[in-house]
């Protein structure tokens, strides 16, 4: 049986309750009828033989490149550049996307007799890897073999001596990305496509950028002309890397780009029951249901995050693209949407979203309330093509306890960033003011360099990334949140569903309509 | 009449430090050593002693440490039982010392001569002049009775300050106090009973505040939002031109009033160190700042307030101590090797201003006048509810209150006269 | 000392009357007298142990090795095991080809193996060792899924047994050096594998073993503990006019590769495969001390480490 597309519900009388993620648990909740409930496409089948795959896709790439064996040669120097561990989310079983095509690239450097290589996690001013996080990346074969020799790197995006900066874009946009992989005589870069907003040239233009790069782009005006940012072609985010990238190819960088895509079977057979669709429930799944939830609600709160974060999901890859960075990732994007594409008629006024433990950048870690509102209204919101899920001036109420905690380690910004910057406000446009305090502030570079933390200006970035919802939308509730820390974001809290219905209809009016978006696994709305 | 009155009774002090303890301070009055009782007016003991009879009385912390039993076993001898509590009083003067020799008038250093009926404030401190110690020691002679070095000498009992002394009274009863005519500052008419009865703990803010030697521009943090914390805050925006005043109060009524007293930003003291190290841009190392405030003023006075306090001030920086400490363990390796001054801040006297001396509680009144600081009182209880009145000062915070006091006649309407 | 000689003679007296006076409880004594013919003794090769695929013998097995033989060889073995993810990406059966330096060899492989693989493994056993005693033939049918194969020479039967049971869906581990290595080098790898691998169609995952030579080795000694090293290859198939004989080479040469990376670091030893100068595993053509020599130290004998061979008895 092939797996079935994706499926917009229409809630009635007799439907079952609908699943909801909160956090660290889920809720189940009646929604009104009439209200529609977006449920994701089955997982595609995947590649039979993902190394055989690869390998084709090395020697026949796409666009103007060359096979791969024909671009390495004896004395060159090659860099590999690769996706951090915010992808794909939760992380996936082993072998990881990554260690598979790096593996089957330096075996193609070996055969060619290369001897200069360096690999680079192209983190951008995300938090360095843990040894164990960077094992489950390329796999304790690679690691073993580069790491002990310093040449498995992070990039460092405040290493002056090494930075190049390549020029300007026509638009006054500076670049400057990671000397190693711009001196290098070809960049491979190996990217996990997990959503449409990943890849192309994002991937080397933000990826081994520098803060002075990145700027020009992740900033309130940018993400507020990103409608959405999950769709390239109406994306100013995607614009500007686009020129970015074309800049680095006119400066003589060689790029070879290889993507991967992935199927949306996100959670191990233990935890289908948050695939299923909720009237599709076995005896297994409820049961499935009731022991994961009820465990969770009795477990310490650190406890149920270690249980949850230690999740492997069961990803398969659905296809593997490499060559020319534009003609891959178009690709890439068709492969992306296949999978994750679900269509539908029209705006909602309220939409609902349960939002889970996890988000990009709190893998290993807390989810913060500044990360609870960069997944709901960042990511989530910005999963539409066309028109987005709410209406202007609609609703978004979000599920997630949004506690007042945050990873001292992870996310050192985030706290000050919360305690002073959200306490003044919470406009996307004004918080701008305090980023270069934020984003030079010794400290914190400090911890982005030699510790795992974000770099100081990346709480800035999270609050960009709402820009576009904030200035959509009406009202942002979240249900069952940390009241004190919900307001500190500009949003309002509600302990109940039935409550925070009640609080949207003041907003956009009696009978509204109400979408819920099933999610994860991923979906993106094609909204006509 | 009826008074407080605190007797030496070791069982009652060690119930008392068992029972707060357990249940918090200020929820031990059943079993301490405060009753309520009848209690004599005290004797003038001499020239120059007036009788007030008290309107307001405020529960300090002082207050509150005694009643817990958790008082340092430094102020042993320093103290002489029984005594009425009470040390922040706004009173009327009831009658003078009348001398049944009419030889031993009254001289300058007696202050000049009051008349019955005027509304006055008491500066509890019971320096060398008020024991007829004369000469004076050195501290007195320069009108810093604050630094008095004869504290437990002279004709009356021992006692740092009226409100810990048998002969003298205390603010927390009917009978009435006495004290010497220096120790009296007559209230402006502008100022509400309310306002007078704060100047006594703004004497003590804003002594700390001209203790702590603000420069212009310097980054200072005040740690505790309770009386001490406000009113520390009010001087030093008044008094001082500090460049960043930082300020970390525990409850949210106290952050708010901070900034309407003049903090920059105030916020949790859990948050302080971070706002310290965002406005110093420190490194931090060990939970230790790399650089910090130049200046901490500790308005709690406990270990963690301490070390917090040596954790946000930079090298070379001073710590002062405004909150009453007690026993503490400390780790003072980052003192040592940081060259901090840590500085303890106590009453008042005079202080440096300009070129001449200005007695502490003469600036206290135009701080609490220009800051409003009546407004930090918040309840008003009769003797007769004691109990109530200190188990509320105990929780202040948490009862979104800031400073308890009592008063003596509530029938009365508010105001100098009766 | 004349009582107990008497009570032992007693006691030997009474065996013997009980076997006489056993039956019909016990099987009949054969009468001297009456010729017999040759007892018709399944063994060796032609031993046949579908019995021991069975259920109860499956359950007793995967008891076994779930409760005694796992937790044996963590603490006796210490197993270091490099790539077994990627045996997510196969579909079952397969056939593990590993170089074979010990007894402990199979148990610690079986011992590792991923759930879905070692409750359904069967392994290729020398006929001629595991099989010549009913007793034996009993024993490694039911402990380690033992199947009798014939190591000299090609026998017909023994490879349509395994070419049967990897189409049934079991796995198959094979030591195709036909023998533990005599002094830790490799020995000539046979063709079976290969061959079964083509005949069948299934994935060949190549397996290096090292380490368990120190633990017990073929000359014989106690059982040590020490450090061992597992790594797993990517999946092989033989490619389309690939006969048995080339297939087999690129089974050694990876595993070889495989015995350098142990030795060096997988890039190391990628970059000698691809230049063709993998060392070779099965050592210098010289006199048996400098092949002892030349083999160097175990994995975890490195003397610059400071967790030595002791590491593992610390704990």
């Amino acid at each position: 049986m092939s797996p079935r597309p994706g499926f917009v519900l229409e809630v009635d009388r007799s439907t079952p309750p609908t699943l909801f993620w909160h956090g660290e648990g889920f809720r189940l909740e009646k929604l009104p009828t009439g209200s529609r409930v977006l449920y994701a496409p089955e997982p595609l089948d995947p590649l039979e033989d993902p190394v055989g795959s690869i390998r084709r896709a090395l020697l026949q790439p796409m666009g103007d490149a060359e096979p791969l064996p024909e671009l390495l040669r004896p004395g060159m120097k090659l860099t590999i550049a690769f996706d951090d561990v915010s992808l794909p989310l939760p992380p996936m079983r082993s072998p990881d996307a990554r260690q598979l095509v790096i593996e089957q690239v330096l075996d193609l450097a070996a055969e060619a007799g290369v001897d200069d290589v360096v690999l680079i996690c192209a983190l951008a001013l995300h938090r360095r890897l843990t040894e164990a996080e960077m094992r489950h990346c390329v796999g304790d074969r690679i690691y073993d073999a580069f790491a002990p020799q310093g040449l498995l790197q992070q990039h460092d995006a405040e290493d002056a001596d090494n930075l190049i900066h390549l020029g300007l874009t026509d638009h006054g946009e500076d670049v400057e990305i990671n000397k190693r992989a711009a001196t290098s005589d070809l960049l491979v870069y190996v990217n996990i496509n997990l959503v449409a907003m990943d890849g192309g040239h994002k991937s080397v233009a933000t990826g081994l950028a520098s803060y002075r790069s990145l700027r020009h782009h992740h900033n309130a005006r940018t993400m507020q002309q990103s409608r959405s940012f999950m769709d390239q072609h109406r994306s100013e985010l995607h614009t500007s890397n686009w020129r970015m990238g074309r800049l680095i190819a006119e400066s003589g960088v060689k790029v070879f780009q290889i993507e991967t895509t992935l199927n949306t079977d996100t959670f191990p057979p233990q935890m289908r029951f948050l695939e299923r669709r909720e009237w599709e429930w076995s005896g297994r799944d409820r049961a499935g249901f009731l022991a994961t939830s009820t465990a969770l609600k009795r477990t310490p709160d650190r406890l149920a995050r270690q249980i949850l974060h230690s999740v492997r999901s069961p990803y398969r890859m659905t296809s593997v693209q490499a060559g020319e960075v534009e003609a891959v990732h178009a690709q890439t994007t068709e492969n992306v949407y296949r999978q994750q594409l679900v269509a539908v008629e029209g705006q909602t006024d309220i939409l609902t979203l349960g939002l889970p433990y996890i988000c990009p950048y709190n893998v290993n870690s807390i989810m913060n309330p500044i990360l609870v509102a960069c997944l709901g209204l960042g990511y989530f919101f910005n999963m539409y093509k066309g028109r987005p899920l709410v209406r202007e001036g609609g609703v978004v109420i979000m599920s997630h306890p949004t506690p007042w905690a945050f990873h001292p380690g992870h996310h050192p910004s985030y706290i000050d960033f919360f305690e002073q910057v959200l306490s003044e406000t919470t406009d996307p446009a004004e918080v701008g003011k305090y980023e270069e305090a934020y984003a030079t502030d010794p400290w914190y570079v400090h911890l982005y360099r030699t510790g795992n933390a974000y770099h100081g200006v990346h709480p800035f970035y999270m609050w960009y990334w709402c820009a576009h919802a904030l200035e959509h939308l009406g009202a942002v509730i979240i249900v069952g949140g940390d009241r004190a820390a919900v307001r500190r974001l500009g949003f309002t809290p509600a302990s109940t569903m039935a409550d925070a219905l009640e609080m949207a209809t003041d907003v956009v009016g009696r009978d509204p309509s109400l979408t819920h978006l099933h999610s994860p696994p991923l979906i993106m709305a094609d909204v006509s | 009449m009826k008074g407080l009155l605190v007797e030496r009774s070791v069982p009652r002090f060690a119930a008392a430090r068992l029972v707060s303890s357990i249940t918090g301070s200020g929820t031990s009055a059943g079993v301490g050593p405060l009753r309520l009782t009848d209690v004599e007016a005290p004797a003038l003991p001499g020239p120059g002693w007036y009788r007030v009879r008290p309107l307001l009385a405020g529960i300090c912390g002082s207050d509150l440490a005694t009643l817990d039993g958790r008082s340092s076993r430094y102020f042993e001898d320093i103290v002489s039982f029984p005594f009425v509590p009470g040390h922040e009083v706004v009173g009327v003067v009831e009658e003078a010392y009348a001398a049944p020799d009419s030889s031993d008038a009254p001289r300058a250093l007696h202050g000049p001569a009051l008349a019955p009926g005027t509304r006055v404030v008491v500066e509890p401190v019971l320096g060398c002049i008020a024991r007829g110690i004369d000469p004076p020691c050195a501290s007195c002679a320069e009108g810093r009775v604050g630094g008095c070095q004869r504290i437990a000498f002279g004709h009356i009992a021992p006692g740092l300050q009226i409100g810990f002394c048998a002969d003298t009274g205390g603010g927390w009863s009917q009978a009435g106090l006495v004290a010497h005519g220096v120790q009296l500052h007559p209230v402006p008419e502008a100022l509400s009973d309310d306002d007078a009865v704060m100047i006594e703990p703004t004497a003590c803010a804003v002594h700390a505040a001209l203790a702590a030697g603000v420069e212009p521009g310097d980054t200072v943090a005040v740690l505790g939002g309770g009386t001490v914390g406000l009113t520390t805050t009010a001087a030093l925006r008044q008094l001082a031109t500090p460049g960043t005043l930082l300020v970390g109060a525990k409850y949210g009524h106290q952050r708010e009033l901070a900034g309407e007293l003049g903090a920059d930003l105030a916020v949790s003291p859990e948050q302080l160190t971070r706002a310290v190290r965002r406005r110093s841009r420190s490194l931090t190392s060990s939970g230790h700042l790399s650089g910090g405030a130049d200046i901490v003023v500790d308005c709690v006075g406990s270990a963690e307030s301490i070390s917090q306090s040596l954790a946000m001030v930079r090298p070379r920086g001073r710590v002062v101590l405004v909150g009453m400490p007690g026993k503490t363990s400390l780790d003072l390796a980052s003192l040592w090797h940081r060259e901090v001054s840590l500085v303890g801040a106590y009453a008042y006297g005079c202080e440096r201003s300009g070129a001449a001396d200005r007695r502490t509680f003469d600036i206290a009144m135009e701080v609490v006048a220009a800051a409003q600081l009546g407004r930090l009182v918040s309840a008003r209880y009769p003797l007769e509810r004691f109990e109530e009145a200190v188990s509320h000062a105990g929780a202040a915070g948490r009862r979104g209150a800031t400073k308890i006091v009592f008063e003596m006649h509530p029938r009365s309407p508010k105001g100098p006269a009766s | 000392m004349g009582t107990e000689m008497s009570g032992a003679s007693r006691l030997l007296g009474r065996v013997q009357r009980g076997r006489a006076d056993g039956f019909p409880w016990s099987a009949p004594h054969w009468p001297g007298a009456v010729e017999r013919a040759a007892p018709d003794r399944k063994l060796g090769v032609d031993y046949d142990t579908q019995w021991s695929r069975r259920y109860p013998a499956r359950l007793v097995r995967a008891m076994l090795l779930d409760n005694v033989s796992r937790p044996l060889a963590h603490l006796v073995a210490a197993p270091a095991v490099v790539g077994a993810e990627m045996l997510e990406l196969v579909e079952t059966p397969v056939i593990f080809v590993a170089n074979h330096a010990s007894h402990v060899d199979t148990g610690l492989l079986l011992s590792i193996l991923p759930r879905r693989f070692r409750h359904r493994a069967v392994v290729a056993a020398a006929a001629d060792h595991f099989f010549d005693r009913r007793w034996k033939a009993h024993l490694w049918a039911l402990g380690l899924g033992a199947i009798p194969i014939e190591r000299h020479k090609v026998n017909r039967r023994s490879a349509d047994t395994a070419a049967a049971l990897l189409d049934e869906g079991w796995n198959l581990i094979i030591f195709p050096e036909g023998g533990r290595s005599p002094d830790g080098w490799f020995q000539e790898f046979r063709g079976g594998a290969a061959y079964l691998a083509r005949r069948t169609g299934r994935p060949v995952v190549p397996v290096h073993i090292d380490g368990t030579r120190q633990i017990l080795a073929k000359d014989g000694g106690p059982l040590r503990r020490h450090r061992t090293r597992i790594s797993f290859g990517t999946p092989l198939t033989a490619a389309e006019g690939e006969d048995a004989r080339r297939f087999g080479v690129r089974i050694e040469t990876t595993i070889a590769t495989m015995a350098d990376e142990g030795r060096s670091d997988w890039w190391t030893a990628r970059r000698r495969a691809a230049a063709g100068t993998t060392p070779s595993p099965r050592g210098p053509d010289a006199a048996a001390w400098r092949r002892a020599w030349a083999l160097g130290p175990g994995p975890g004998d490195d003397p610059e480490a400071d967790e030595g061979r002791w590491a593992v008895s610390r704990h």
